[in-house]
């Protein structure tokens, strides 16, 4: 026939070369590997920022505070434990609303720019079923914020703990609150869930990000705004006056109860549950609509 | 490579289509049958649903209403067996032509073919080294004009080594030369291996003298289909004094005052005093589209099982019967056509 004619070789089908992530993860990893960089650099530079912090800073931060004391200047003092505290907050900070960025990479760049451009129907019409795509697609940042967010969560905790006499907050914070546990890595699940239903559903990366981002900001918010109902306060006996205690989460509604700092893990896994119930129902929905919609 | 499946590639059995609820149907009640082994030219006008068609034999879209089997299955169980180029050529921009090829590789696991899929991304090198245009490994998707991307979407396509190939425009962006080079891959693929290929266009000049199947698709449905030499041969075109047309089945007439021209399907021996030619390939298809109330018409059986012979790569007519679907025959006679 033709010169440009294809050989029978197929009795020998290329097997590519071999590694620890074969197959669509492999697929997955290198379609996304800019994204991959960049978030293990953010999370690397956290990490770092708060072991930096304690290791190094903390002890400068007590030689100039202590020269503080010999010249008399309140401000001065007041200045160097602003700098550490918020360093450390400002980790904490980024990495929890962190979710903002999953749910706009899910949506935009994991999900619907794939969809958007036919590169998601160009997996499908090789040897991937939709359903394996969206799972393994979905799996892979999983597992990678699996890891990464417990890493964090437990050097997080050994930082935030180390010098308390530096640091101006309290566990009531809504960043120290969401990062001392697992509710870090359920937002991000959230963020993933949320993001991929609506690059699902809208197969187009930009509404899909703005989407993903507003849904994210109305579960944010709204368990922000009532963190404090997740369990029930303490009332005070009314015979003891009002508990003035850095450790109590004072609950702003005239009647003097409060939350009392042995609530944190109740009130932290009930919104950790709520978290991940959202996840999980936007990812089976997403799973839904992808199935109704392909063959 | 032998084929497995009842000898069908495609079968389409009220096969409807639309994509929201108050717009119309992209395609409705559209039936035919594709037997394997064959290259088929898929041509209709912009918009006749000839992606959607392809679409929906890929496993990419559900139809609204009917049926589509792809070879003896379902369009989702077949997965493994077929390849499809989509219109657009969609590749991840990002990656190089290898990475490309080795997503390929990794997405197929169980099927790739590496060197034949590097042999349609690169070309054979003549004596005079590469040609122009050729392709480097290390090339970014993102850097390719459209019919280099083209050469990568079908490497994909070939190294999968495939039952069938469902193809969306593969001609549309390539130069002249890439086009010979790409038909005699498509044609030696299917002498060799038998690979049932489904072409989709709309300059039907394109795939004349290549295809041995031909199916026109037109408001949403097959019009046509079967062999494009037994299609011709069903129809004359007749010029002559203006007269009564009854017993004859009338595609397309132009009245133009005593003379009138029309394409028919003759129902018994024309007048002597009209002059009858054979219409070209492109006259028929003209004429059906303008018409279309002009009655379908199937050279085969759609239901039948009997299966005509495959692989008429030159476009030669084999009228052949092989009496038994599924028959080794067919086999031994692709394997003779790749001798020759």
């Amino acid at each position: 026939m033709s010169a440009f004619a294809v050989r029978g070789t197929a009795e020998t089908p290329g097997v590519p070369p071999g590694g620890p992530v074969k197959g669509l993860p492999w697929a997955v990893l290198r379609l996304h590997r800019a994204a991959l960089l960049v978030w293990g650099a953010f999370l690397l530079a956290a990490l770092g920022m708060l072991v930096w912090e304690v290791e190094i800073t903390a002890d400068s931060v007590r030689d100039r505070m202590a020269a503080c004391e010999r010249t008399g200047g309140g401000l001065c003092r007041l200045q160097n434990l602003t700098d550490y505290s918020s360093t450390i907050g400002w980790a904490s900070t980024l990495v929890y609303y962190s979710f903002f960025a999953v749910a706009a990479f899910a949506a935009g760049a994991l999900i619907g720019r794939e969809l958007e451009n036919g590169t998601a129907q160009l997996a499908w019409t090789q040897s991937v079923s939709p359903t394996r795509w969206l799972a393994v697609t979905l799996a892979v940042p999983a597992v990678l914020l699996t890891v990464g967010g417990t890493v964090f969560v437990f050097v997080f905790r050994w930082a935030w703990a180390a010098n308390r006499d530096l640091m101006g907050d309290d566990w009531t914070f809504n960043d120290v609150f969401a990062a001392r546990g697992p509710a870090l890595v359920a937002y991000g699940f959230c963020g993933l869930g949320v993001g991929a239903l609506a690059g699902v559903v809208l197969r187009r990366s930009l509404p899909a990000l703005g989407v993903a981002c507003g849904v994210m900001y109305l579960v944010n918010h709204n368990l922000e705004k009532y963190r404090e109902d997740l369990w029930p306060a303490v009332t005070p006996a009314p015979t003891k006056g009002v508990e003035m205690s850095q450790d109590v989460w004072q609950i702003g509604d005239g009647t003097g109860r409060f939350h009392p700092r042995s609530h944190y893990w109740p009130m932290h896994l009930v919104e950790t549950g709520i978290v991940l119930g959202v996840a999980v129902l936007a990812t089976g929905a997403a799973f839904w609509v992808l199935r109704r919609r392909t063959a | 490579m032998s084929r497995v499946g009842d000898g069908t590639a495609l079968t389409a059995v009220g096969l409807g289509k639309r994509y929201r609820r108050r717009r119309g149907h992209v395609l409705r009640d559209c039936s035919f049958r594709l037997p394997t082994g064959r290259i088929c030219a898929l041509v209709g006008p912009n918009g006749a649903g000839k992606s959607t068609l392809l679409q929906l034999a890929a496993g990419l879209i559900r139809p609204t209403e009917g049926t589509l089997t792809v070879l003896g299955t379902s369009p989702a169980a077949a997965r493994e067996r077929f390849a499809y180029v989509a219109q657009g050529k969609p590749l991840p921009l990002q990656l190089t032509v290898a990475a490309t090829l080795r997503l390929g590789a990794e997405l197929n696991r169980a099927r790739w073919d590496q060197p034949a899929a590097e042999r349609i991304a690169y070309g054979h090198p003549t004596e005079q080294g590469a040609r122009d245009g050729a392709l480097e490994p290390t090339a970014r998707i993102r850097s390719l004009s459209g019919g280099q991307r083209t050469r990568v979407a079908l490497a994909l396509a070939f190294g999968k080594r495939p039952e069938l190939m469902l193809l969306d425009e593969p001609m549309a962006d390539l130069d002249p030369l890439a086009r010979r080079e790409l038909l005699g891959a498509l044609l030696g693929e299917a002498a060799e291996h038998g690979t049932t290929i489904v072409m989709s266009s709309h300059v039907v000049a394109e795939l004349e003298g290549v295809c041995d199947h031909l199916l026109l698709m037109g408001g949403g449905r097959i019009r046509l289909g079967g062999d494009p030499e037994e299609l011709l041969a069903a129809h004359t075109l007749v010029t002559g004094p203006a007269r009564d047309l009854t017993g004859h089945t009338v595609v397309e007439s132009r009245d133009t005052g005593r003379q009138l021209t029309a394409l028919i399907r003759p129902g018994g021996p024309p007048s002597d005093d009209w002059q009858t030619a054979a219409p070209t390939l492109e006259e028929l298809l003209l004429a059906h589209l303008r018409n279309p109330k002009a009655p379908d018409l199937f050279t085969e059986d759609t239901e039948a099982g009997e299966e005509k012979s495959g692989s008429e790569a030159e476009g030669t007519k084999e009228a052949e019967e092989t009496g038994k679907p599924g028959e080794t025959g067919e086999d031994q006679e692709n394997e003779e056509n790749a001798r020759a």
